[in-house]
């Protein structure tokens, strides 16, 4: 039944408000002030920042003169300031990923795994490791910022005063700098992922586990040869949504390093909104954000992918 | 994943005890809990010290000389006013989680139960938009503010993400598994599409709506990004404002911690009581915002 025949048809049941079934009009009406928020807040801003990044947008100017594809080419000039900040900031980025994703991985299965078989406290732990996810960014990187302060920090004191090290100057230095922003981003999101193995744990049949302890496997063959492969679709869900997030560092780096020192630790989120709302530049910011969406579709791809799969799996 | 979880981790399934075994396995627990609880911890006891004993050495673990003299000087500073920086996240996360979630219920019902001319177009389109990464719509989003004249306002702070696909996608997965014969049953006493939601769809969703509801509190109250450009001076939320005192307060941790604790503290209790449907949601849903 179309939307055009509902309209033609006089209106049987009173108005064309009326919320029974005879009126053809009842599910988009329900669907209407979601709609309407959905294209003046998400569609449109896709749109509107394109037409953004083709134009020179100056909120002083009194037009803003269309300058076609110029601030995606100076991305991929080297002699731009933008071109040199962008892909170094994107190599940060990229590397701040390579650490903490597979990190985040090994400690959430970890975890997991110890808490997985009943235990004493069981749920307190659960709940002591998924704990510091709940707070904001500001939060953990105002405390990871004192934990790693260079002089009085705990980290520091602790080296010190127990284990005999030196102190390191974490905040200040090129690639430690990495240390506090890695540690304090692993404590904050372990803890999600940990649930999510903790879930997939508990759907492989005990069954399983027992046949192979009677062949003779040793914990750590049926950990290989079972656990493993059957929590691949988990690890690989929970590898491209902590991609995806770390792709999108942002306030761990401005909070505890301001990204320095010398913009080793900013994330290109951080230097496109240091164009845009430091410099002015919301055009040139606009085309960076958009081509950084390009490089982060690869992954929210194929988040998307198995999200659907997973979707139509369970409306059957 | 929805498909591979439909039971939370079994707790029921215990073949025999195994205490002697569990000893070493416990023991490590506790050791990582105490790792975890750590930075916390620090930040309590740092609050509760006078400035100079915040960087004594040896190291204070308990506070030797324990004040509040540290919270009454952060809720009275002159460089940021915290109570209303707290009352401006409470405005910002109940209104957004209010909105939101009436958003997504509405059209969540539709997809899942009404046959009409667009629907499963209309639903991926919305999904899709999942998809679009938040920094590429923040500046469009900025300069719609200040031509919206939104700028330092609670408008900025709820509107712009009420509509959020995650939201519907979740509802519509939870209202698919409801019984439709419970819903004809109501349509034969006469009840219409809003009734039938009220009255028979929403007493069943309710696990659904909170967990979408706690997500939805949390996303709002620990938001950052878009906080951190729309809104200024008097307007900021409390995440954003306890970072203007780290770079006030830069060598005056007592203080500083104070105020990330004031921040902190009542996520933490609140999270005591909500644990289980935050645990619960992300084991059903497979997703995080």
């Amino acid at each position: 039944m179309s939307a055009r025949t509902a309209q033609e048809r006089p209106q049987r049941k009173g108005s064309i408000f009326a919320l029974n079934e005879s009126n053809p009009l009842v599910p988009y009406l329900f669907l209407l002030p979601h709609a309407i928020f959905f294209f003046i807040f998400t569609v449109y801003p896709v749109g509107y920042g394109i037409w953004i990044s083709t134009h020179r947008w100056d909120p002083l100017a009194p037009t803003q003169p269309y300058v076609g594809l110029e601030f995606y080419r100076n991305l991929f000039d080297p002699s731009t300031p933008q071109s040199q900040f962008f892909w170094r900031t994107l190599l940060n980025t990229l590397f701040f990923t390579a650490v903490s994703v597979p990190l985040l991985i090994a400690v959430a299965l970890g975890l997991a795994l110890l808490l997985h078989r009943p235990i004493v406290g069981r749920a307190f732990f659960r709940a002591v490791f998924f704990m510091p996810g709940i707070l904001s960014v500001a939060v953990m990187g105002i405390l990871w910022k004192w934990m790693f302060e260079n002089q009085s920090g705990l980290v520091n004191i602790i080296a010190s005063e127990y284990l005999g090290l030196p102190r390191l100057p974490y905040l200040t230095t090129e690639w430690l700098a990495w240390v506090p922003i890695v540690v304090g981003t692993v404590w904050w999101t372990v803890g999600f992922n940990m649930t999510l193995y903790l879930a997939a744990l508990g759907n492989i049949p005990q069954a399983l586990f027992e046949a192979a302890e009677l062949d003779g496997a040793g914990s750590w063959a049926r950990f290989r040869h079972i656990t493993l492969p059957l929590l691949a679709p988990t690890t690989l869900f929970v590898a491209v949504t902590t991609v995806l997030a770390s792709l999108q560092l942002f306030g761990q780096s401005l909070i505890i390093t301001g990204g320095g020192p010398t913009r080793t630790t900013q994330s290109v989120i951080m230097y496109i909104t240091e164009e845009a709302f430091s410099n002015n530049q919301f055009s040139s910011a606009t085309a960076m954000s958009f081509v950084f969406g390009l490089v982060m579709l690869v992954f929210t791809v194929l988040q998307f992918r198995i999200m659907a799969r997973d979707m139509q799996g369970g409306m059957r | 994943m929805a498909r591979t979880v439909e039971k939370l981790p079994a707790l029921a399934r215990e073949p025999r005890r195994r205490l002697p075994r569990d000893i070493p396995r416990f023991l490590l627990l506790c050791v990582l809990a105490m790792i975890f609880l750590t930075p916390i911890y620090w930040m309590i006891s740092t609050s509760l010290k006078p400035e100079s004993d915040t960087i004594a050495q040896p190291v204070q673990w308990i506070p030797a000389r324990p004040t509040l003299e540290n919270y009454r000087e952060i809720l009275a500073s002159p460089d940021g006013n915290i109570l209303r920086w707290t009352w401006n996240s409470v405005v910002m996360a109940f209104g957004y989680t209010f909105v939101s979630v009436t958003l997504c219920v509405l059209a969540a019902y539709p997809l899942a139960r009404m046959r009409f001319w667009g629907r499963e177009a209309w639903f991926w389109f919305v999904l899709s938009s999942m998809m679009v990464p938040g920094i590429v719509t923040l500046i469009p989003l900025y300069i719609m503010m200040i031509q919206l004249n939104w700028i330092d306002t609670y408008h900025a702070l709820i509107w712009p993400g009420v509509a959020q696909a995650f939201g519907v996608f979740m509802l519509r997965q939870f209202f698919l598994g409801i019984p439709r014969e419970l819903e004809e049953a109501a349509r034969m006493d006469g009840a219409n599409s809003l009734q039938v939601l009220r009255h028979v769809i929403l007493p069943l969703s309710v696990p659904a709506l909170v967990t979408l509801g706690v997500f939805s509190f949390m996303a709002s109250w620990n938001n950052y990004v878009w906080p951190l450009f729309v809104v200024h001076g008097d307007m900021q939320t409390l995440p954003v404002g306890i970072t203007l005192f780290s770079s006030r307060y830069v060598t005056d941790y007592g203080k500083l911690m104070a105020g990330t604790a004031i921040a902190a503290l009542p996520v933490l209790v609140a999270y005591l009581f909500a644990q289980r449907y935050l645990v619960q949601g992300i084991a059903l849903t497979g997703m995080k915002d």
